[in-house]
C-alpha cells in the first residue's frame, strides 16, 4: 500500500505556506463566474413565484419581448406547472443590460391559482394542514435507528434527564451567489459555473438539455464559497444555456440574493425530544430521541443522533416534515450541528445531576482515543480549571462562563484521476478535474506534486476547475483532500518512474538502478552519473511527458475527532452574548497546508457562532415567504463578532489525509450554549440564542 | 438589482438646486450620501422620476464654529468627519461619541449629516442626537430661509416638517450649558446594524449639582426619535442619583415610549432595552456633568 514519506522529511506538507492563487485574489485578477464578461454577453434572470403554493395558469411574455434590449425569454422553465414554494422558477429572460433585465422581470404577466400552504413546521404538522404534495402526507414515516436494549438501559440508569431542543433553518449564504455563464459554439456548450462539482454539473446539464456529454464543458476557476449548496447542478445552468441558445449570445445568469435565500438550499431545522440515562458511576446507559425536521419540499432533514458518545442502548425515531419552502441541501456537516447542540447540552445537564465535572463525564463516555487527548488539550488551553464553579455566580450584570462540545466526521477519500505533464524546460503542470471552493485545493494540488517531485512550488502549475481535466468528484463531505491529494501523489510517483526510465536509458542501465535525491537522479553507486532536474527534462527533447495516475489506498483515511471550548460573557441587562474565546481542537491526519487548514477551522468556528447567535430564516405564515431574505436582515456573524480563535491541530500524519472542512462547525453552538449556562445558570435550548431569548430565560428563572 | 430609469441632475449651487426642486417638487429626490436612497432605488422600493445630486454643491460641505461655543455643520458634511474633526471633540462630543455606532466606516465616509437628518429614519442615531442637543436646522426654499428646531422637525416615520421644494442646508448645534454631561448607547444585534433600541442623554446641573435641564431621546422605539418628556420632568431639580435615575428610566420605558414589534424585536423587548439604556445614559451623562 502507498505511504507518505515521514513528516520530518517533507518540504511542504505539514507546514504553512500561502495559497498559490492568493496574489490573484487580492489583486482582483482572479476571475469568478460573477466576473465573466465575454464580448456580446447578455444578462439573464429568473422570474420566481411570489406564492408559496400555486398553479401557474398562464404566463404572458409578450410585453417582455417587446422591450428593447430583451433578447430571449422562456416561459416553460417550470417542470410541473405547480409551484410549491415562494422563490421557485417560473420564467426567465435575457437582456443587454442589468437595468433592462430588471425592467423586463416586471413585465411578465403570470396568472396563478393560489393554493393553501404551510411554510413552518408547526403548521405543517397540524391535523388537517394543507398538504405540500397532494399524494403524500406532510409527516413522513418514522425512520428508526436503534441499538441494544433501550428499556434495560433506562432500567439501569440512576438518573434520567429529559429535554427538548430546537434549531432553526440556516441558509448557506456563500458570498458569491449561484450562477452560470453559458456560451455556445455551434453545438458545443461551455458553462462557467460557481460550483463545487464541475464534472457533476457537466453531467447534469447534458441530461437536462438532452445533449451528449462530450459537447458540454464546465469551468469553475475560482468561487466564492458554497458550503454544500453548490454540489448539484442548478436549474439556472440549463436555463442560462437555453437563453443563450435562443439569443445567439453568451448569457450570464447569477441569482440575486433573495432567490439565493429562497431556492438554493438550507440546513433543515429540528425539534428534538431527548432522554438520557446514566448510572451514578457516570456511565451513560441509555439514550432515546424523537426528532422532527423540515427540509422544505425536500427530504433528509435528519438529526445525526446519537452523536459522538459511546452509548450502549439507544433508539432514535425521526420524522421529515414537508413544508412549502425551498428544499434543503447538504450544509457543512449535515445533521451534525443540530445533534451536538442538543447532545452536548443534555450531557452537561446529566453531569450536573450526577455532580460530576462535565469534562470528567465526557472522558468517561467517549471511546475515541484521539478525542480523549483533545478534551484534555482543549481544557488546558481554555483554562477549564478556572471556570466559574457555580453557574450564574458572577457578581454584577456581566457574567462569564465556559462550555465545551464535541466534533466528529466520517467520510474519507474516493476515486480521483489526475495527469502530470513535464515539459522539456523542466516546468510541470498538474491537471485534475476537482475544484477549489475556497479551501485551498489548488494550492495542495501544486504542493503535493512539488513535494513528490522534489521541486519548488513555482515550478508546478496546478490546473483544476475544468471538466476537460481528469475526473474528480464533488467538493463535499470533506472528501476533497483525501480524494485529490492521494491521486496527485500517485501521479507524481508514476511521473518519477517514467523519468527514471528515461534516465536509465540515457545511462544505459536498468531503471531499478536509478535513485532520486530531491529532483536529482543518480545511478546507484555511481555518483558521477547524475542528472539534475533540468538536464533530465531536456532529455525529453520536444515531447512533453504525460503521465496519468489515480487515487490509491493507503494515503488517506476517514474519521475525524475534535472538540471545542468556548468562553462567553453574557450581558444579563441586554441579553447579548459575546463569545470571547474559542479553542478549537481538531485532528485531520496529515496536514497538507497548516495555513489553509487553520483557515478552514477558523471558518467553521465563525459559521458555528453565526448559527448559534445570529442566523435564522424567518418565514411569514401569512404571505408564505421569507421576510429576511437579504443580508441586512438575515444576520451573519461579522468580523467584530468574531472572537479570538485558538486552533490546535492534533497531528496524526501517519493516518494520511483526512478532510477537515466540516467538523469544526459542528460543536460551536453546543459549546456556546453550555458556556451560557455556566455563565448565567440558564439553559438555552433553542438557537439562535438571541438577546430576547436570553432575557426571557433569565426572567423565567427568577 | 438595478434602479428603474430616472432623470439625473447635478446642480452646482444651492440656488440651482432650489430652482430644480421648484420645477420637479414631489417627483424629485435629493441625493446626498446615497446610503439609504440608492439601496431603496436598487431594490425598486423607491422609483423617483428625478434625482438631484447634491454632491457638487460644495458650498454645503463645511463645518465651522458657531456663535458662543456652538457648531455649524453644512448639510453635505460627511459623517466620518464627525469622528475626527477637532471641532466635534471640542464642541459636540456627543456627536463624536455617537458616530462609531452609525453603520460602518465605509458608510460614514459617504453618508452626510444632512442626508441622515432629512431621511428621518426612526432607527437612525443622528436624529435622536439632534433632539438631545436641541439642534436647529436651516431650511432654504424659493421664498427664503427658515429655521426649524429639531423637536418640531421630525414629524413621523421618514417624514419631516420640510416641504418638497425645500432644502436642508445647515445644522446648528448650540453650546451646552456649563456643568453639562452627555452620553449615547445603543443595542444592536451586530455592531453596525440598525439598533434594536438606542438612547442619547444630555444632563445639565445647577450650582447645587441638581438637575437644571435634561433631555433623554430614544431611537428605534417609535415613528421617529422619541423624547422622554415624562422622564426628564422627574429629574428636574433632583440630584440624579441611582434611585432618581431608575425612576426616570422606568417612566421613560413605561410611559414616554410606545414601541412597535417587528422581526428584530418585540415591543416588550424594546421597552426593556429602553429602560436599561436610559439608566446607563442618564448615569453617564450625570457623572460627566458632575465632573465638568
Amino acid at each position: 500500500m502507498a505511504k507518505w514519506k515521514p513528516l520530518e522529511r517533507m518540504d511542504f506538507l505539514g507546514k504553512a505556506y500561502p495559497r498559490v492563487e492568493g496574489p490573484d485574489k487580492v489583486s482582483g485578477r482572479a476571475k469568478y463566474t460573477q466576473d465573466q464578461a465575454p464580448a456580446g454577453m447578455l444578462y439573464g434572470a429568473i422570474l420566481t413565484s411570489p406564492h408559496a403554493a400555486a398553479k401557474i395558469i398562464r404566463i404572458d411574455d409578450s410585453k417582455v419581448r417587446q422591450l428593447s434590449g430583451v433578447k430571449a425569454a422562456l416561459t416553460d422553465v417550470h417542470p410541473t406547472g405547480t409551484v410549491r414554494y415562494a422563490g421557485e422558477e417560473v420564467a426567465a429572460v435575457a437582456a443587454t443590460t442589468p437595468e433592462i433585465l430588471a425592467d423586463a422581470l416586471e413585465l411578465f404577466e403570470v396568472q396563478y391559482e393560489t393554493l393553501p400552504f404551510a411554510v413552518d413546521i408547526e403548521t405543517a404538522m397540524k391535523e388537517g394542514a394543507p398538504r405540500v404534495f397532494a399524494d403524500k402526507a406532510n409527516i413522513s414515516d418514522a425512520r428508526v435507528e436503534e441499538e441494544g436494549d433501550l428499556e434495560a438501559g433506562f432500567a439501569k440508569a440512576d438518573v434520567v434527564v429529559e429535554s427538548e431542543f430546537r434549531t432553526q433553518v440556516q441558509v448557506h449564504t456563500p458570498l458569491e451567489a449561484h450562477g452560470s455563464l453559458a456560451m455556445w459554439n455551434g453545438e458545443e456548450l461551455t458553462i462557467w459555473d460557481s460550483t463545487q462539482a464541475v464534472h457533476g454539473v457537466r453531467e447534469g446539464v447534458a441530461n437536462a438539455l438532452e445533449m451528449p456529454i462530450n459537447k458540454v464543458r464546465v469551468i469553475c476557476q475560482h468561487m466564492g464559497g458554497g458550503f454544500g449548496s453548490k454540489l448539484q447542478p442548478g436549474r439556472y445552468s440549463a436555463i442560462a444555456a437555453r437563453l443563450a441558445k435562443q439569443a445567439g449570445a453568451p448569457v450570464k445568469l447569477m441569482l440575486d440574493r433573495k432567490t439565493e435565500f429562497l431556492g438554493v438550499g438550507n440546513r433543515p431545522n429540528s425539534i428534538q425530544k431527548l432522554k438520557l440515562g446514566a448510572g451514578r458511576d457516570g456511565r451513560v446507559t441509555a439514550f432515546s430521541a424523537i426528532t422532527y425536521g423540515t427540509a422544505g419540499i425536500g427530504t433528509n432533514a435528519g438529526v445525526r443522533l446519537p452523536i459522538v458518545y459511546d452509548i450502549p442502548n439507544y433508539r432514535h425515531e425521526h420524522y421529515d416534515v414537508f413544508t412549502n419552502a425551498g428544499a434543503a441541501r447538504p450544509f457543512r456537516a449535515p445533521g451534525c450541528p443540530q445533534a451536538v447542540f442538543s447532545m452536548d447540552q443534555i450531557m452537561d445537564e446529566m453531569a450536573e445531576k450526577l455532580g460530576m465535572d462535565p469534562l470528567e463525564f465526557r472522558l468517561k463516555n467517549d471511546a475515541n482515543p484521539a478525542r480523549q487527548q483533545e478534551w484534555r488539550i482543549g481544557a488546558e488551553k481554555i483554562g477549564w480549571a478556572k471556570r466559574n464553579p457555580k453557574p450564574g455566580s458572577d457578581p454584577g450584570p456581566l457574567k462569564r462562563g465556559m462550555g465545551m462540545a464535541a466534533s466528529i466526521w466520517w467520510p474519507g477519500g474516493r476515486g480521483t484521476q489526475a495527469m502530470i505533464t513535464v515539459y522539456p524546460d523542466g516546468m510541470v503542470e498538474v491537471r485534475c478535474g476537482t475544484q477549489d471552493l475556497g479551501t485551498g485545493t489548488r494550492t495542495y494540488v501544486a504542493s503535493v506534486a512539488a513535494e513528490e517531485l522534489g521541486l519548488e512550488m513555482a515550478q508546478v502549475r496546478a490546473l483544476i476547475g475544468d471538466s476537460d481535466y481528469p475526473k474528480s468528484g464533488a467538493s463535499g463531505g470533506s472528501t476533497t483532500a483525501p480524494s485529490v491529494a492521494p491521486a496527485i501523489k500517485n501521479t507524481a510517483e508514476k511521473t518519477r518512474e517514467a523519468l527514471a526510465e528515461i534516465a536509465a536509458k540515457h545511462f544505459g542501465v536498468s531503471p531499478a538502478q536509478m535513485e532520486w535525491q530531491k529532483s536529482t537522479i543518480t545511478v546507484k553507486n555511481s555518483p558521477a552519473k547524475k542528472l539534475g532536474w533540468k538536464e533530465l527534462c531536456s532529455l525529453l527533447d520536444t515531447e512533453p511527458l504525460e503521465v496519468r495516475g489515480e487515487w490509491v489506498e493507503g494515503l488517506s483515511s476517514a474519521g475525524v475527532a475534535g472538540c471545542q471550548f468556548v468562553e462567553v460573557a453574557v450581558d444579563t441587562l441586554t441579553g447579548r452574548i459575546a463569545v470571547e474565546k474559542v479553542v478549537a481542537v481538531a485532528d485531520c491526519g496529515l496536514v497538507l497546508n497548516r495555513l489553509t487548514t487553520e483557515s478552514q477551522i477558523n471558518g467553521g468556528v465563525i459559521q458555528g457562532i453565526s448559527y448559534a447567535l445570529f442566523e435564522d430564516r424567518l418565514m411569514d405564515p401569512h404571505t408564505g415567504t421569507m421576510v429576511n431574505s437579504d443580508l441586512e436582515n438575515y444576520k451573519i456573524s461579522g468580523s467584530i463578532e468574531t472572537p479570538e480563535i485558538e486552533v490546535i491541530i492534533y497531528d496524526e500524519w501517519e493516518r494520511g489525509v483526512i478532510g477537515v472542512g466540516e467538523p469544526p462547525t459542528i460543536p460551536t453552538a453546543g459549546a456556546i450554549a453550555n458556556a451560557v449556562y455556566n455563565a448565567t445558570g440558564v439553559r438555552l435550548r433553542e438557537i439562535p440564542m438571541t438577546p430576547d431569548r436570553v432575557l426571557l430565560a433569565l426572567a423565567k428563572k427568577s | 438589482m438595478k434602479p428603474a430609469p430616472f432623470k439625473y441632475l447635478a446642480p452646482a449651487s444651492v440656488e440651482e438646486t432650489l430652482s430644480m426642486l421648484t420645477q420637479y417638487g414631489y417627483e424629485a429626490k435629493l441625493l446626498a450620501g446615497g446610503q439609504s436612497l440608492i439601496p431603496t432605488m436598487n431594490f425598486r422600493l423607491a422609483q423617483p422620476a428625478v434625482i438631484i445630486d447634491l454632491n457638487r454643491v460644495s458650498e454645503l460641505a463645511y463645518m465651522r464654529p458657531g456663535d458662543s461655543g456652538g457648531l455649524c455643520i453644512g448639510a453635505m458634511a460627511r459623517q466620518r468627519e464627525g469622528e475626527y474633526h477637532p471641532l466635534f471633540a471640542e464642541r459636540a462630543p456627543l456627536i463624536r461619541e455617537t458616530m462609531p455606532h452609525v453603520a460602518h466606516p465605509q458608510i460614514r465616509n459617504r453618508g452626510t449629516f444632512g442626508g441622515s437628518i432629512a431621511h428621518a429614519d426612526p432607527a437612525a442615531e443622528l436624529p435622536a442626537v439632534m433632539l438631545a442637543l436641541n439642534a436647529g436646522f436651516k431650511i432654504r426654499g424659493r421664498e427664503g430661509e427658515r429655521e426649524i428646531p429639531a423637536r418640531d422637525f421630525f414629524v413621523g416615520m421618514f417624514a419631516t416638517a420640510m416641504q418638497p421644494e425645500e432644502l436642508l442646508t445647515e445644522i446648528l448645534i448650540p453650546p451646552l450649558p456649563p456643568r453639562s454631561g452627555w452620553a449615547f448607547k445603543e443595542v444592536a444585534r451586530r455592531h453596525g446594524d440598525y439598533a434594536l433600541a438606542g438612547a442619547a442623554a444630555v444632563v445639565s446641573l445647577n450650582e447645587q449639582q441638581r438637575c437644571r435641564e435634561a433631555r433623554l431621546v430614544f431611537l428605534s422605539v417609535g415613528d421617529g426619535p422619541v423624547e422622554a418628556r415624562g422622564a426628564v420632568q422627574a429629574l428636574a431639580g433632583e440630584i440624579p442619583g441611582e434611585e432618581v435615575i431608575r425612576a426616570a428610566a422606568e417612566t421613560a420605558a413605561a410611559v414616554d415610549i410606545d414601541p412597535g414589534s417587528d422581526i428584530h424585536a418585540s415591543a416588550e423587548f424594546r421597552r426593556h432595552l429602553a429602560r436599561v439604556l436610559a439608566v446607563q445614559v442618564l448615569h453617564q451623562a450625570y457623572e460627566r456633568a458632575r465632573r465638568a
